[in-house]
């Protein structure tokens, strides 16, 4: 049985009337230890299904170690399932975990940007974000029942989209209950800098380009 | 089916520059109102600064809202309101709001760094969970302390936990909490819990649970993380502390109108004061659901204060063009 519901697909389908150019959903899965892999496959699949215009890519976490190294995946070693978006170029936007629930739609709102080559910032946040010349991590740590948190995931992507030393990452900290708490993760969305400047909560644009600054100082 | 649910819901792009109505804020007051002003056919911008459905959209379970006999989720209910606003042609994104100039005809505000001008501005930014304001809170915050159950519930698996506040919200969220967690301790600062009795029944049945009523939060306490909070019996004056690894604080509610204090009338806790039409002191503006200056704040009462608004709205450009 399917996951997403027919009026769902529905739903889906109209969002992706808009799409433009192709998109590649990159997808790192394993058959052991992993407990929501199969649905996180199952899911992106079903996603891919409603457009020609999105490709599934599926590989092996375990056995693909090339692609795993291409994308970095292992850089957070052992997060399983991951997920890119990309056409064709990979902005750095990640997925680590399910996104389920209220995540969901950052991924819809990421195929569609990365469809049309479309980075909606304001001019001042995007002319920040462009000037920053260092590699920049920026994990965001959620759960999928929190609805302040997508808020906080499509910002990273968008700065991942904007400057490619930058790359956003979705962390759905149920899953990864020991890096969470190495990070002291309690509350969500918690965003994580480089791994080490910290904060929490959906700041608005202009407030969140501010703090990544701040912890390149 | 499964345990996963997934949001469906995609943000709109701001494409115009003047609106009839500009509605700040996409709770159910600012929905309603869309739904009302987009039926009309005004054009129709609603601006959320950080979660389409407002604080429905983090309250796990709606029992009390008409027309869903057994109940809704909050999330599923702001989805419905959304979808609904926006077939009926509303625009609904994220947003920042700054340089906001109620007082000129059209209002002006840039949106997002992009201006933006209204005929009539809807006021409907809702509340803030209040804080508590005891030593260890700040320290603590995300740390064990936390505003929002569903959000956070998942991190408190087979702890014990605290939950400040016997209202409404504090029970209703112990029910979701009580999927998660060991125990619970309610602590309540007047002599009786206040929720509904119903729902008293509902969280008091649980073993795992225990209410103290009359007694008053002392501190939190902890390191880097919450290890207990310190409570004092108010009838005894007695002083204990309970271990404890989190804190859900539901103790009432603050209004988000800082940004509007030198625009339009708030009452001295910070509401929006309005007529019965929903009419602030400056033409054209209209405030709408938990903002505005009333006793009762709930879905329901939004919902309509939404509706209410809007028609008044509506009415408002009509004599305008004139």
């Amino acid at each position: 049985m399917g996951l997403l519901k027919d009026e769902d697909k529905k739903a889906i389908q109209g969002i992706f009337e808009q799409l433009k150019d192709p998109v590649t959903i990159v997808h790192f899965t394993q058959e052991l230890n992993c407990d929501y892999c199969p649905e996180t496959k199952q899911l992106l699949l079903e996603v891919a299904d409603l457009s020609d215009k999105i490709n599934v890519e599926l590989y092996n976490m375990q056995t693909d170690k090339e692609k795993v190294a291409e994308y970095e995946i292992d850089s957070l070693s052992g997060l399983v399932p991951a997920t890119v978006i990309r056409n064709e170029k990979d902005y750095g936007i990640r997925y680590y975990g399910i996104p389920a629930g209220y995540e969901f739609a950052s991924v819809l709102e990421d195929i569609v940007d990365v469809s049309n080559h479309h980075i909606d910032l304001e001019a001042s946040v995007l002319q920040k974000v462009q000037a920053i010349d260092k590699p920049v991590d920026i994990w965001v740590f959620v759960t999928t029942s929190c609805p302040y948190c997508p808020r906080a995931v499509r910002t990273a992507h968008k700065f991942a989209m904007a400057n490619d030393n930058i790359r956003g990452i979705m962390i759905e900290a149920n899953e990864y209950p020991q890096l969470s708490m190495q990070y002291s993760v309690q509350a969500v969305p918690k965003i994580v800098i480089n791994k080490s400047h910290s904060f929490e909560g959906a700041f608005p644009e202009p407030q969140f380009v501010d703090e990544v600054l701040k912890a390149l100082e | 089916m499964s345990e996963f649910s997934f949001h469906i819901g995609q943000e709109d792009q701001l494409t115009e520059k003047n609106y009839d109505v500009v509605v700040l804020g996409a709770g159910p007051a600012g929905l309603t109102a869309a739904i009302y002003t987009g039926r009309g056919k005004l054009k129709t911008l609603v601006i959320e600064k950080e979660a389409i459905g407002g604080e429905a959209a983090s309250t796990d379970w709606i029992d009390n809202y008409p027309g869903f006999p057994e109940g809704v989720g909050g999330v599923d209910l702001a989805e419905k309101m959304e979808k609904q606003a926006k077939r009926f042609g509303a625009t609904v994104l994220y947003g920042d709001i700054r340089d906001l100039d109620l007082k000129s005809q059209p209002k002006t505000m840039l949106v997002n760094g992009e201006k933006v001008t209204a005929k009539t501005v809807i006021l409907a930014t809702g509340t803030h969970p209040k804080e508590l304001g005891v030593p260890g809170e700040k320290e603590l915050k995300g740390r064990g302390v936390s505003y929002c159950a569903t959000c956070d519930a998942p991190f408190f698996k087979d702890k014990n936990i605290a939950v400040i506040g016997g209202g409404n919200s504090g029970l209703q969220e112990s029910l979701f909490l009580l999927k998660y967690v060991k125990s619970i301790k309610i602590i309540e600062f007047l002599p009786h819990l206040t929720a509904e009795p119903i729902l008293q029944d509902r969280v008091l049945e649980y073993k795992n649970v225990e209410a103290f009523p009359h007694h008053r939060l002392v501190s939190i306490n902890g390191k880097d993380k919450v290890e207990s909070i310190t409570v004092e019996n108010r009838s005894t004056n007695e002083k204990f502390d309970m271990k404890v690894d989190g804190v859900f604080v539901y103790v009432g509610l603050e209004p988000n109108t800082d940004f509007l204090k030198d625009q339009v009338k708030l009452n001295d806790w910070g509401y929006i004061e309005v007529t019965p039409d929903m009419q602030t002191n400056i033409p054209g503006v209209f405030a709408a659901g938990d903002v505005r200056d009333t006793l009762v704040r709930q879905v329901a009462t939004a919902v309509g204060d939404g509706a209410h608004a809007a028609v008044i709205a509506n009415k408002f450009i009509e004599d305008l063009e004139e």
